[in-house]
């Protein structure tokens, strides 16, 4: 595997980035979100490639399965003829794809930047069988409070746990979900009101 | 309140301000009255006060009050008179001894060596000669002191002042230092004033009585004014009855308080008084135009004359520092005496004249003088040289006296003489001004607008009278060119006015040209030395033109308000009594023997006589007032023919007129008998010997007059038959007037019409009053009127172009102001908003709105910062 | 070398995802459009967290739970933005960004 791990890297990867690339030429909206299926896909097999199972996992699950499905309602919901394929200037397309550029190079020489400088500092700390500490039962356990990761050499009492931040985003999300319930139904209401 | 006995002067006193209370009250009656008749309709209380005051009506309550003053004042001086005439005579005879004592009793140092021979003759006479001598001398000395007290007794009674103002002079030496200078209300009789008392008093009594009826029209609620149409026919206005004795009360007060002052600023005061007094009587009747031109017209040539008087005023303070007649003459008049001997220049007496002089070195204080009868300064006297006792050593003036440039109370000043002959010049005007004379006469017939009554008291008797009355009061201040002036101007305006009374038909215009001719004739007497003559004439002439002025206001009344002669005739039978007091008033003013006038005209005659003979290049002023004396005749009687014989020219007249009441005739058959006797003395045939003329003579007039007139006064007096002469030669030319008079329009042998179509042209320019409204017309006011014009102009186009340019540069800079300030002021401040605002307006471009530029910018924004930290980074050191 | 190779090139993919994202929202009428910006925005960051959590030893656990947490929130996100969607098409009658212009200056 580690060995193919190179390869299957430059397999998926250029294609993760081709269907993002595609997603966003597309002038077609559901063009666009099927290559973003696409795209996300592509995203989650990298996450097995890097050994994040659970991640890769709750990808496919939340976002090729839910979020996409949401974007699909949408894309359904509001395409009516003209909104299928609504063209941007050229010139507009030159600017952002300019802008684009730009922000790839800054984004590209940093991460450049951050591997260099950190090649030499980084190279005995670099783990030797990940997988062991990357399993979905750390995580699961990190989730609920159990102590899990490194601790820290220059402070051994220090854990690190994740149950607050877990229900935090647990809390956010049901008001988001009921936000979004609400915003979604106002508008109707009110027409009802309106219509007799 | 000082005891009457002890200040007998004080009689005439409250003889000036009984008038002035009976005016105080009617004025403040109808001051109240005016107050509430607004409130009489409203509030009882006002009503029954407004009532109680007279009402709507006044009646004749204003008339009795007025009246009731004056008569009171009347009585008042008809008891100072008597009083003063007594104390007058003793006084003289007092001044006689005191004068006798002083001749006798002095001690002539000047002629020292013939009075030491004469003691050292008288040295051997016996001891008891010497010791009677000395005991008469020392009775004589008693005597003397007793008489000098006496006489300052008896002068202190009859004058007094009241401190008005003091002055304090610029040049602290001018006056008196102790005192400053004052100006004061004061009075001092002497016989003239005392005469025209009476005078004033008696014939404003009559006249007050005579008003009663006269004015009675204005008694009623609503006067209609038939001269004045206004778009709903004749003019109704309520009646003025109570205004009109108020003014009377007002102007009886002004002139006895002219009569009674005894300083040139009192007399100002009251001058303008009269003035004021004249003007609103003239235009009594207002709503008439020609009335109220007339007032405006006798009002504002009064001014002209009185612009003169005031230069006088100011020169006699100036140089005299006082304003008191006695200081100002015995300063500019030489004193008989000296401590020492009579005073003599160029070996005469020179008491009583003006002293001439040439100043010659100057000092640091003044200079001296050299005596000289052409010098250009004239000298002022010290001025505490009271009679008999003479304070400090005195010396007359001679070629060593130092004079002071502005000489204190005791020592000698100057005046330049012709500052003298200017202040002389200009009282005289103010007198041109008041007594109508030449050149400023033409106000007093168009006077003849206000009511009769006022035109008799007024423009006739009394104010008219104040300006020859002020002539004689100053005489001492006049040099010889100021007389002859004086004598020229009255000479030339007896003729003038006589000529123009020829041909005028209104009856009270011949009356008012006969006035301004006799104050001619008094003018004249004045100038030529006949002081006494001229104002005899002055109290006779007051009572028959009094009568005259009432007889024909009796006519006009009588004869419902027509003047015009032409419309008269044939009246003697309806109105007998007015007819013949007047006929007394005409005989008096021809100078029939024996009537008053007589006695003043003949002696005026005489004086002018006198002085045309001593001086034949001036014998047009014996000749005018000869020549005049007919003319006067001629057309006294012409009026009275007109008026009261013959047949009727206006039968509507004839039928309405009617002899007036009793209030009117009264005052006629009183001033009638006055007229006729007032100058009688005796003997009755000697003009001479006129009582009154005697009275005026030898307690009042000025002795200055006679040493003025030295050479006339010793002619007329070493020829006692030139009196005759010229008494005889004025009955000629008198009788002559008469005869013209008779064959013209009594007997009518001879068409006055006729005669006029014989000299159109002459008829012409008398009817024209030779011209002189039109004259004054196109010299004075024409240009007047033209400048006037000419200045509006120049105010409008220079002043006003002036303060236009001025605004339209104004304009102009603030428009350059405003440029400046809206291009660079404004413009930074709006280039800085401009700038702002585009930057914004540029800046907003990026708030497109748009989130996908939102989205672009937050990228770049992130890019840009990102890169900053790291070059900032990479430029600290670090990696 | 060799072993911090693969790292650059996730980072490049993360990168590249981005920069997509990125001009995606920039250059999408559509407001799904301008969603699937964001969801690819959203997946470059993922790809970035759980990279540093395989070649970082720091981050083993907080970069998978860091990755969990944002698809969460992903989809959170996705579920508002969708209501803010649909009403703003209800608003407009569409689903042009471009007409929603009230916040222009």
């Amino acid at each position: 595997m580690d060995d193919l791990h190179p390869y299957m890297f430059w397999l998926i990867a250029p294609l993760t980035g081709l269907c993002a690339i595609a997603t966003v030429i597309t002038q077609n909206i559901v063009r666009s979100a099927t290559w973003l299926l696409f795209t996300l896909a592509g995203t989650s097999s990298i996450f097995f490639l890097l050994g994040a199972d659970l991640v890769g996992a709750i990808q496919l699950l939340v976002y090729v399965g839910g979020t996409m499905v949401l974007v699909i309602f949408g894309v359904m919901l509001t395409a009516q003829g003209p909104f299928i394929t609504m063209k941007t200037s050229g010139a507009e397309w030159a600017i952002s794809i300019v802008a684009g550029i730009m922000l790839f190079a800054v984004l590209g020489f940093g991460a450049t930047h951050y591997v260099r400088s950190s090649a030499e500092r980084a190279k005995e700390t670099v783990p030797e069988n990940p997988k062991d500490s990357r399993n979905s039962t750390t995580i699961g356990q990190g989730l609920l409070g159990v102590p899990v990761g490194p601790s820290d050499p220059k402070m051994p009492s220090q854990t690190i746990h994740y149950l607050l931040p877990f229900e935090i985003v647990s809390v956010h999300l049901l008001v988001v979900l009921i936000g979004a319930a609400y915003l979604a139904r106002t508008k109707r209401r009110k027409e009802e009101e309106a219509a007799p | 309140m000082p005891d009457l006995s002890e200040k007998p002067g004080l009689l005439f006193v409250l003889a000036t301000l009984l008038p002035l209370a009976g005016f105080t009250l009617l004025l403040t009656v109808a001051a109240i009255r005016w107050a509430l008749r607004p409130y009489a309709a409203e509030s009882p209380t006002a009503d029954a006060v407004f009532k109680a005051l007279g009402g709507e009506v006044t009646g004749r309550g204003p008339a009795y009050v007025a009246l009731g003053s004056i008569a009171l004042a009347f009585l008042c001086c008809v008891v100072g008179f008597v009083w003063f005439c007594i104390d007058a005579a003793h006084m003289h005879h007092l001044e006689h001894d005191i004068r006798h004592y002083e001749a006798e009793h002095a001690e002539p140092h000047h002629h020292g060596p013939g009075k030491a021979k004469k003691k050292a003759k008288d040295e051997p006479a016996d001891e008891a000669a010497k010791e009677k001598a000395a005991k008469a001398k020392a009775d004589a000395k008693t005597k003397h002191d007793q008489n000098v007290g006496d006489y300052n007794r008896l002068t202190k009674n009859w004058e007094g002042a009241l401190e008005w103002a003091r002055i304090f002079p610029s040049k602290d030496n001018v006056a008196d230092t102790k005192h400053g200078t004052l100006l004061t209300l004061g009075f001092r009789i002497d016989m003239l004033s005392a005469v025209m008392f009476v005078m004033v008093t008696l014939i404003a009594t009559l006249i007050h009585l005579f008003s009663i009826g006269y004015m009675s029209e204005e008694l009623q609620e609503t006067v209609e004014d038939h001269e004045v149409h206004t778009a709903h026919g004749h003019y109704h206005r309520r009646g003025r009855y109570g205004r009109f004795f108020m003014f009377l009360s007002l102007f009886c007060f002004s002139m006895l308080n002219l009569i009674l002052a005894d300083n040139l600023f009192q007399i100002f005061v009251s001058w303008e008084l009269v003035g004021i007094c004249s003007y609103l009587l003239i235009g009594f009747y207002f709503e008439r135009t020609s009335a109220s031109n007339a007032a405006n017209k006798a009002f504002i040539t009064n001014r002209v004359g009185d612009a003169g008087f005031i230069i006088g005023l100011l020169i006699v303070w100036t140089y005299f520092g006082t304003f008191n007649f006695q200081e100002i003459f015995s300063r500019v008049r030489c004193p008989e005496r000296d401590a020492d001997d009579v005073i003599l220049i160029n070996e005469k007496p020179a008491g009583h004249s003006i002293v001439r002089a040439k100043t010659d070195r100057v000092l640091k204080t003044g200079r001296f003088v050299k005596l000289d009868s052409n010098g250009d300064v004239a000298l002022i006297f010290p001025r505490e040289r009271i009679m008999g006792n003479v304070p400090g050593h005195f010396h007359g003036p001679s070629s060593t006296t130092a004079v002071h440039d502005s000489p204190r109370s005791r020592e000698y000043g100057f005046i330049p003489y012709w500052l003298l002959v200017v202040a002389g010049l200009g009282i005289f005007l103010g007198c041109v001004g008041k007594s109508a004379q030449f050149p400023l006469q033409v106000w007093l017939p168009d006077a003849m607008e206000g009511p009769t009554p006022v035109s008799a008291l007024i423009h006739a008797a009394t104010m008219v009278a104040a300006g020859v009355y002020l002539v004689g009061r100053c005489y001492p201040l006049f040099t010889p060119e100021v007389l002859l002036t004086i004598a020229y101007i009255g000479g030339i305006t007896l003729f003038v006015a006589a000529s123009i009374a020829m041909v005028v038909t209104d009856i009270k215009k011949v009356l008012a040209y006969s006035t301004v001719s006799q104050l001619g004739y008094m003018m004249l007497a004045l100038g030529v030395g006949g002081w006494t003559a001229g104002l005899l004439h002055l109290l006779t002439h007051a009572f028959f033109k009094a009568l005259l002025f009432l007889g024909s206001g009796s006519v006009i009344y009588g004869c419902h308000h027509q003047q015009d002669m032409l419309k008269m005739g044939g009246l003697f039978d309806k109105m007998k009594i007015t007819a013949l007091t007047m006929l007394v008033g005409v005989l008096a003013i021809a100078g029939t023997p024996f009537f008053s006038g007589w006695y003043s005209k003949d002696e005026i005659l005489v004086a002018a006589f006198g002085f045309s003979m001593t001086h034949p290049q001036h014998f047009l002023l014996f000749l005018l007032p000869l020549v005049t004396a007919g003319i006067t005749t001629f057309y006294m009687f012409r009026m009275w023919f007109m008026t009261f014989t013959g047949e009727p020219r206006d039968e509507h007249v004839y039928k309405h007129a009617e002899e007036t009441p009793w209030v009117m005739t009264t005052p006629l058959v009183i001033l009638a008998i006055f007229s006729v006797g007032v100058a009688w003395g005796w003997p009755p045939h000697d003009p001479e010997h006129s009582w009154l003329g005697q009275q005026l003579h030898h307690y009042s007039q000025p002795a200055a007059v006679d040493v003025d007139f030295k050479a006339s006064h010793e002619l007329l007096h070493g020829t006692p038959s030139y009196h005759t002469m010229v008494g005889m030669l004025a009955l000629a030319v008198v009788a002559i007037g008469v005869a013209f008079a008779l064959v013209l329009y009594y007997y009518n042998v001879l068409d006055p019409n006729e005669a006029v179509e014989q000299f159109p042209g002459v008829h012409k320019f008398l009817l024209h009053k030779w011209y002189f409204d039109e004259l004054y017309s196109a010299l004075l006011v024409r240009p007047g009127l033209i400048f006037a014009h000419w200045c509006s102009g120049f105010d409008t186009i220079v002043i006003n172009g002036f303060v236009h340019l001025v605004a339209k540069w104004n304009m102009f800079v603030s428009y350059v102001s405003g440029l400046f300030d809206k291009g660079i002021i404004d413009g930074s401040v709006n280039l800085l908003a401009d700038v702002s605002y585009s930057v914004g307006n540029w800046l907003r471009n990026v708030q497109t709105g748009y989130l996908r530029s939102y989205v672009l910018f937050l990228a770049l924004a992130a890019m840009a910062i990102w890169m900053l930290l790291y070059a900032w980074a990479t430029a600290m050191g670090g990696p | 070398m060799n072993e911090l190779d693969p790292l650059l090139g996730y980072l490049c993919l993360a990168a590249l995802l981005f920069t997509c994202g990125v001009v995606c929202m920039a250059t999408k009428r559509n407001a799904i459009g301008v969603l699937i910006g964001v969801e690819l925005v959203l997946n470059g960051a993922n790809v970035n967290f759980v990279a540093f959590s395989r070649y970082h030893p720091n981050f083993q656990v907080e970069g998978m739970i860091f990755a969990l947490f944002v698809i969460v929130m992903a989809a959170g996100e996705a579920a508002t933005a969708l209501a803010i969607v649909l009403n703003f098409y209800n608003n407009h009658s569409t689903v042009d960004v471009d007409s929603a212009d009230e916040l222009k200056g």
